[in-house]
């Protein structure tokens, strides 16, 4: 198992915290997180979130991803030190959220994270430097320079995604047999 | 490298400042905000090898030395005899207290020597408009002194009874991009570290330097099984310090149980851990320990060296 | 040091590159005994070693002016093969200063620095530059200072931070590396950029040197070897043009091994930082054609031995697979058995 993988495990509220904040792009928090969070205030995507019952938990729904980042930003550009930040999904999420909260000041100790949901990756093409995003497959093609690219395992926390290379660079069109790896 | 002496000036009875240049007039090793060098002392009896913070840098280095009543001697015997134009053996600048480069606040916490890494802080915190905030602690008798080293503006504030200074109060007003640093005696920075653990701040934010945390202790017999020396560890001495008294070369890089560099093999006694360095785990098994500031719980220790 | 600077060669297209019988003997050949494991070998980079390579603090060699050009092509082509981020402005005047100095100190025909105070004044002959600045002040340079003197010395580099005992690869000039993207590994912690080496985070390598690394003291620097094999002696052997050399790859031949396969070594030296207290990392390449290394018969029938007995995962990792046998039938004639002393060293001083 290649070292720069993300390995998820340890989430648990810190009891050190002061004050703490879970934000999720799943429409439903897993079963195992739900019991020990229930009174963490959460940032959840959908206007509408079965599973969750929103009197339940202090719960502050948004339309999108990107509009709860930017709430995200906000907030922690006016918080105090002493805040625990954990955040549950998608990887490509995970990291984006990461970046949010890095950017802002938050460090090793301060962020949690904890993969749920679908297996998908987002893939950044070492030749043309383009994002792909959505990725379930070990090979996809470039949506920016056309190359088939192997989906590997190195990952970036900065860039937020897998590295993908050309996979038939050596030998233009020989690919390997095409399977879906991240559903 | 060998140093020359160019400047003592005395900012209190008890605080001196030595400026020091390369005794062969070449230019010195650049320095930096949290830096320290290692003085070779040559006392009457013996060398002390002492740290002291570069509260200054550039053509010159500058020190601070401080008598206390307890000193462990290289800094008492410095202060008095220290003389302009005296040759004295310095290490190459060595930073473990360096400012966190993403902070975008810095706020520090000092006492009574504490201040000295921190005068050099604050040219490059001006330097490079970062914000910060300074509270020093001293004592009333000591305030003068401290007064004239701290430098002008809003930021640093001296505060010379417990009570002007709440600390709770402070840590918890400070946004999460700030990055706190405590320096001074063992129970003052206890004191800042746990009131700011108290209030959720991680570890990561949380920089400390100590000063020679040896302190002695119950004398104890060494013997090192490489060497093929037989030591004493007197109760005056760590047990570095009695090992390169007898003329031995050990690794030494902080002298104040923190870096790792000193740890040497145990093989035999039950080593007395006083560093920050080895894990919880690693103390117990006792299977090594660091030299600088540790002892010995039995009478005697083998050590691989 | 005497360096006589060839005319540029090219370390692409046409490939004209050729090593002189002076460079061949200088080489810094990787491997003292007959076969191969990885460890943290690092020892003190003080002057003197195995070969004149290890001679001064930054070597420089005949093909210095070959490697800048090849470096300015793949910059004028892709910007993103030298970044720093912002926090690191301190790391790179510690690096212009440490790189001017030692270049200025050990290779004075060619080199000058004049400091009065801030006001430097660098000369740097075979690349006819000339230029006055202040220290400290980025914009009287024109580039920023990292990018500025790396664009004049061989070699890549990198500057890591350190913070939260570790070590964050947060800048870098790469134009010929070994098959790693500055701009994917760029931020990433000393693990995380190691991910991909196999056999070696089993075996603990990489804790134990990062723990060293972290103490690495202002004035003692450290240095170690590395290898790979290159098709073609190529500098710019990046992931990102990996469709341009890929296909080099699969051109060897019996016929053409000789000429063709490269042994590629770094000289890795890390260097501790004042100002900044970051590491500099620097990895200076040398390439080799197995025709011309096996004029020296210690190393012909050394080289055999290790690649012929290589371990299955690293032979992978070092993408041999395809012509290892090739070269193992390369080598074996020069090879008659006999017990080789250990090191490196040549052991002929002419060819």
């Amino acid at each position: 198992m290649i070292k720069s993988r993300p390995i998820y495990d340890n989430f648990r509220i810190d009891p050190a915290g002061r004050a703490h904040l879970l934000v999720t792009d799943l429409s439903r928090l897993p079963v195992d997180v739900l019991p020990e969070f229930s009174d963490v205030e959460t940032w959840v995507v959908h206007v509408v979130a079965p599973g969750i019952q929103a009197q339940d938990v202090a719960t502050k729904a948004f339309r999108a991803v990107a509009d709860l980042l930017a709430s995200l930003g906000a907030r922690l550009a006016r918080e105090p030190v002493g805040l625990r930040l954990y955040a549950v999904g998608t990887e490509p999420f995970l990291w984006d959220v990461n970046n949010v909260a890095r950017a802002a000041g938050l460090g090793g100790g301060e962020i949690f994270l904890k993969h749920a949901g679908s297996l998908k990756r987002r893939v950044y093409c070492s030749h043309c430097k383009t994002m792909n995003e959505d990725v379930t497959k070990n090979i996809v093609k470039c949506r920016g320079c056309g190359a088939n690219l192997f989906v590997r395992d190195h990952f970036s926390r900065r860039l937020a995604a897998y590295m993908g290379v050309a996979v038939d660079a050596e030998v233009p069109g020989e690919i390997p047999q095409v399977e879906v790896m991240y559903p | 490298m060998i140093a020359r002496i160019a400047n003592v000036s005395a900012i209190s009875e008890t605080i001196k400042r030595i400026v020091l240049e390369a005794a062969d007039g070449s230019a010195l090793p650049a320095g930096a905000p949290g830096a320290h060098i290692m003085l070779n002392i040559p006392g009457p009896r013996r060398v002390w090898k002492n740290a002291y913070s570069l509260v200054a840098f550039g053509s010159a280095y500058e020190i601070i030395v401080r008598r206390v009543q307890n000193s462990r001697g290289g800094s008492a015997w410095l202060h008095d005899h220290a003389a302009i134009g005296e040759t004295i053996e310095i290490s190459m600048p060595v930073n473990l207290f360096p400012m966190a480069r993403t902070a975008q606040k810095h706020l520090l916490l000092s006492a009574g020597i504490g201040i000295t890494p921190f005068l050099a802080y604050v040219p490059a915190l001006r330097a490079h408009e970062k914000k910060f905030e300074w509270h020093h602690c001293c004592k009333l008798a000591d305030a003068p002194a401290f007064a004239a080293l701290l430098p002008p503006g809003r930021e640093a504030i001296l505060h010379t009874q417990r009570k002007t200074l709440d600390l709770p109060a402070l840590l918890k007003r400070q946004k999460l991009n700030t990055h706190l640093y405590v320096c001074g005696p063992a129970k003052f920075m206890d004191t800042a570290v746990e009131a700011a653990q108290k209030l959720g701040w991680p570890g990561a934010k949380i920089h400390t330097e100590s000063f020679g945390g040896a302190t002695g202790g119950a004398p104890f017999r060494v013997k090192l099984a490489k060497s093929n020396i037989a030591l004493d560890v007197g109760p005056e001495e760590s047990l570095l310090e009695a090992m390169e008294n007898a003329g031995l070369n050990p690794p030494c890089l902080c002298r104040g149980g923190a870096c790792g560099e000193c740890e040497l093999p145990v093989l035999e006694g039950i080593p007395d851990h006083h560093d920050h360095f080895l894990s919880d785990s690693q103390h117990k098994t006792g299977a090594s320990m660091m030299t600088c500031v540790s002892r010995a719980k039995t009478p005697e220790l083998v050590l691989d060296f | 040091m005497n360096l006589i600077v060839k005319p540029p060669e090219t370390f692409r297209g046409d490939f004209s590159m050729r090593n002189s019988e002076a460079a061949i003997l200088r080489f810094p050949f990787p491997f003292h005994e007959d076969s191969y494991m990885y460890a943290v070998n690092m020892e003190p980079h003080v002057s003197g070693g195995p070969t004149a390579a290890y001679d001064a603090v930054f070597d420089l060699d005949e093909h210095y002016l070959g490697d800048m050009q090849d470096r300015a092509l793949v910059l004028e082509e892709d910007p993103a093969r030298c970044q720093v981020l912002p926090h690191m402005m301190d790391a790179e005047w510690d690096t212009l200063e440490l790189l001017m100095e030692n270049i200025a100190r050990d290779y004075p025909e060619h080199f000058s620095l004049t400091r009065d105070g801030d006001n430097w004044h660098w000369v740097n002959r075979p690349m006819q530059i000339d230029d006055t600045f202040t220290f400290g002040r980025a914009e009287t340079l024109p580039y920023p200072p990292f990018e500025y003197i790396t664009r004049q010395v061989q070699g890549d580099f990198t500057i890591q931070d350190q913070r939260d005992n570790n070590l964050f690869m947060d800048g870098g000039m790469v134009t010929s590396q070994a098959d790693w993207s500055l701009n994917f590994d760029l931020g990433m912690a000393f693990h995380e950029w190691h991910g991909p080496v196999p056999v070696a985070h089993e075996i603990g390598v990489f804790d134990r040197a990062l723990k060293y690394l972290l103490r690495l003291q202002y004035g003692k620097p450290v240095r170690r070897l590395n290898w790979t094999l290159t098709v073609n002696p190529r500098l710019d052997t990046s992931p990102e043009n990996y469709p341009l050399w890929g296909p080099d790859k699969a051109s060897v031949t019996p016929a053409n091994v000789g000429e063709k396969m490269c042994l590629r070594v770094e000289l890795q030296t890390l260097t501790r930082l004042p100002r900044s207290n970051a590491i500099l990392f620097g990895i200076r390449g040398y390439l080799i054609r197995l025709e011309e290394l096996a004029r020296v018969k210690k190393w012909a029938k050394r080289l055999h031995r290790v690649i012929r007995d290589m371990h299955p995962e690293i032979a992978e990792y070092k993408g041999m697979v395809r012509y290892r046998q090739m070269i193992v039938d390369y080598l074996a004639p020069f090879d008659d058995g006999a017990v080789l002393n250990p090191g490196t060293a040549p052991e002929q001083s002419s060819l």
